[in-house]
């Protein structure tokens, strides 16, 4: 099972000092971050991709790209990358490309998004989000399985005799997740094609989680990927720890207060009972983490919610030490138990690569 | 016949509240003509007070408390509703208007509605037609065509003796109860994951 973190992105003031970063310490400050989640054991790095402030990171695979050689084994995928508003042709070639400058060290999530203006800044219609999410993604695979590519849509020039460049590297498509909070189109997308499925999860009931990880679960069966249970999970999570719980809640609450999702509304406390978020020890965060999987199954992939709300850097690198060192070391051990021998873990391209050596289509180059 | 489910959603704020008030009267007068139709009838009277600070956590989070989604299922699994609202500053109250603002725009689809409206003066009346029938009508709701407005002089001195607040609470409920009666609302089967027909996985 894999753990790492997944970062919004958001400029937010620090509402205990009134400090607001600027877009250049934020995007220095996540390049640090990102680096830190592998120095304290975490597999996976994840940025998200936004076109309005105050969030700063537009683009995600060129910040992937720049940690791809400051880093050495974490996997760096997205949260997410934006399928609507993207060319196609555009994803295939930064993400291929990415690829292979990261070895091969990198999945993608897709998401619609749900900013309106974004589309018409992009040409497109929200109305039409789940159209161009399905008909984007059917080209993105095509144009990383076929050398040459015929293709004719609504929402895109045609293509007459195109080849995306660079090919994926090994002959290895990268993985795909796809991030969804509320639409089982979503969901019954990601089933179809045996891709993975993310869900948020923080911010929402876990109730709503459930129902829509276990309608993909049933689809994924349905269309012949295996069992129900071996479909390819990943769920988002939020904490705030410090070594005892009440210092925890003092520190957090006026971030909480006044984060940009969930401030000025619902209490803390309801809040923490409603959804994900759990602010306390190190052993709260255990435990209610543990407890996702008596809801969705045994699972694949745990994204944390560190950088977030004003958050000041040395909190998040603190968050990342208790994380790494007190939470993930145990949730590793802990989700092992019972679970059986052929529950896939998350597809990585060492292991994507390896099984379409042994398909029956020859694949020159070595596995890494 | 199953028991049809009533539901009276009143956005009064004081207590006794005669927005509350008006909301029993239509329900009370519609549960008689149900039963006159030989029909079991189940009531549900929701305060939107009780639940004022959850709607608005809704509105800032995008999801409903437990509290709040138990009085949305009520709502919006209900063969009839009953709506009923004080006109604050010409229009429905903001309450009023905030909880219908969290549904699902497809949530009351085909839901037989009757609309009543309290003020301290007959001259709101209008808002009625003007405010509260548009939004259920944007919502795709069957609103009966009599809609019931009480002003404060309506319950005692002063009333109308023409056409008598009585007399249209019991016009609105005769326009309610056909449609309450032919609703499956309230036994069908919705399906959470449902696609558009229009969902194609190969992508135009």
């Amino acid at each position: 099972m894999q753990f790492g973190i997944f970062s919004v992105g958001d400029i937010t003031t620090d509402p205990t000092t009134g400090h607001t970063p600027t877009d250049a310490s934020r995007l220095q400050d996540i390049l640090t971050i990102a680096q830190h989640a592998e120095a304290v054991g975490l597999d996976v790095f994840a940025m998200g991709e936004h076109h309005n402030p105050p969030f700063f990171p537009s683009s995600p695979v060129a910040i992937n790209s720049f940690l791809a050689a400051r880093t050495e084994r974490i996997i760096l995928s997205t949260a997410t990358t934006l399928i609507t508003t993207n060319d196609p042709v555009r994803l295939a070639e930064d993400y291929a490309t990415l690829q292979h400058l990261s070895g091969g060290r990198m999945d993608l999530t897709l998401g619609r998004g749900n900013t309106g203006p974004v589309y018409p800044w992009f040409g497109e219609d929200i109305r039409q989000g789940i159209p161009l999410a399905l008909e984007k993604y059917a080209l993105l695979r095509r144009l990383w399985r076929e050398d040459v590519v015929d293709w004719e849509g609504e929402f895109r020039t045609p293509l007459q005799g195109f080849t995306a460049t660079p090919r994926p590297l090994d002959g290895t498509p990268p993985f795909v997740w796809h991030g969804s909070i509320r639409s089982p189109e979503i969901a019954e997308q990601a089933a179809f094609y045996g891709d993975g499925f993310f869900s948020n999860h923080i911010f929402w009931p876990a109730s709503h989680t459930q129902k829509m990880v276990a309608f993909y679960r049933q689809r994924f069966e349905h269309y012949g990927h295996g069992r129900a249970d071996q479909a390819i999970v990943g769920l988002g999570g939020q904490v705030f720890m410090r070594k005892n719980s009440q210092d925890a809640v003092r520190e957090f609450r006026p971030y909480f207060d006044n984060a940009p999702v969930y401030g000025h509304g619902p209490s803390l406390e309801d809040f923490t009972s409603q959804t994900p978020l759990t602010v306390g020890s190190p052993q709260e965060v255990i435990d209610k983490t543990l407890g996702f999987r008596n809801y969705v199954g045994d699972y694949q992939r745990q994204l944390f919610l560190m950088d977030h709300a004003g958050l000041p850097l040395k909190t998040v690198l603190e968050q990342l030490d208790l994380l790494g060192e007190e939470v993930v070391p145990v949730l590793r051990r802990e989700f092992a138990k019972g679970r059986a021998a052929d529950i896939p873990d998350a597809p990585t391209h060492r292991s994507l690569a390896a099984a379409s050596a042994s398909a029956p289509v020859l694949v020159d180059s070595e596995v890494k | 016949m199953t028991a049809r489910k009533l539901v009276v959603v009143s956005a009064g704020l004081s207590q006794p509240s005669s927005t509350r008030m008006l909301g029993d009267r239509l329900a009370d007068a519609t549960v008689a003509r149900l039963r006159e139709h030989g029909a079991e009838v189940e009531v549900t009277t929701v305060e939107l007070r009780d639940v004022a600070s959850d709607i608005m956590n809704n509105m800032l989070t995008g999801f409903a408390s437990p509290k709040l989604e138990a009085v949305i299922d009520a709502v919006t699994g209900a063969d009839g509703l009953i709506a009923v609202t004080p006109i604050f500053t010409t229009s429905y109250s903001g309450l009023f208007k905030s909880f219908f603002d969290i549904l699902d725009n497809r949530s009351l689809t085909d839901m037989p509605v009757l609309i009543g409206a309290t003020a301290g003066t007959a001259r709101h009346s209008l808002a009625l037609d003007y405010a509260i029938r548009p939004m259920f009508t944007y919502l795709h709701a069957v609103v009966v065509p009599t809609s019931v407005f009480a002003a404060s002089e309506d319950w005692g001195s002063g009333a109308d003796t023409v056409k008598t607040l009585p007399d249209r609470i019991d016009r609105a409920a005769g326009e309610l109860v056909p449609l309450v009666i032919a609703s499956e609302r309230s036994t069908s089967v919705r399906d959470p994951f449902g696609f558009d027909a229009a969902l194609s996985l190969i992508g135009g």
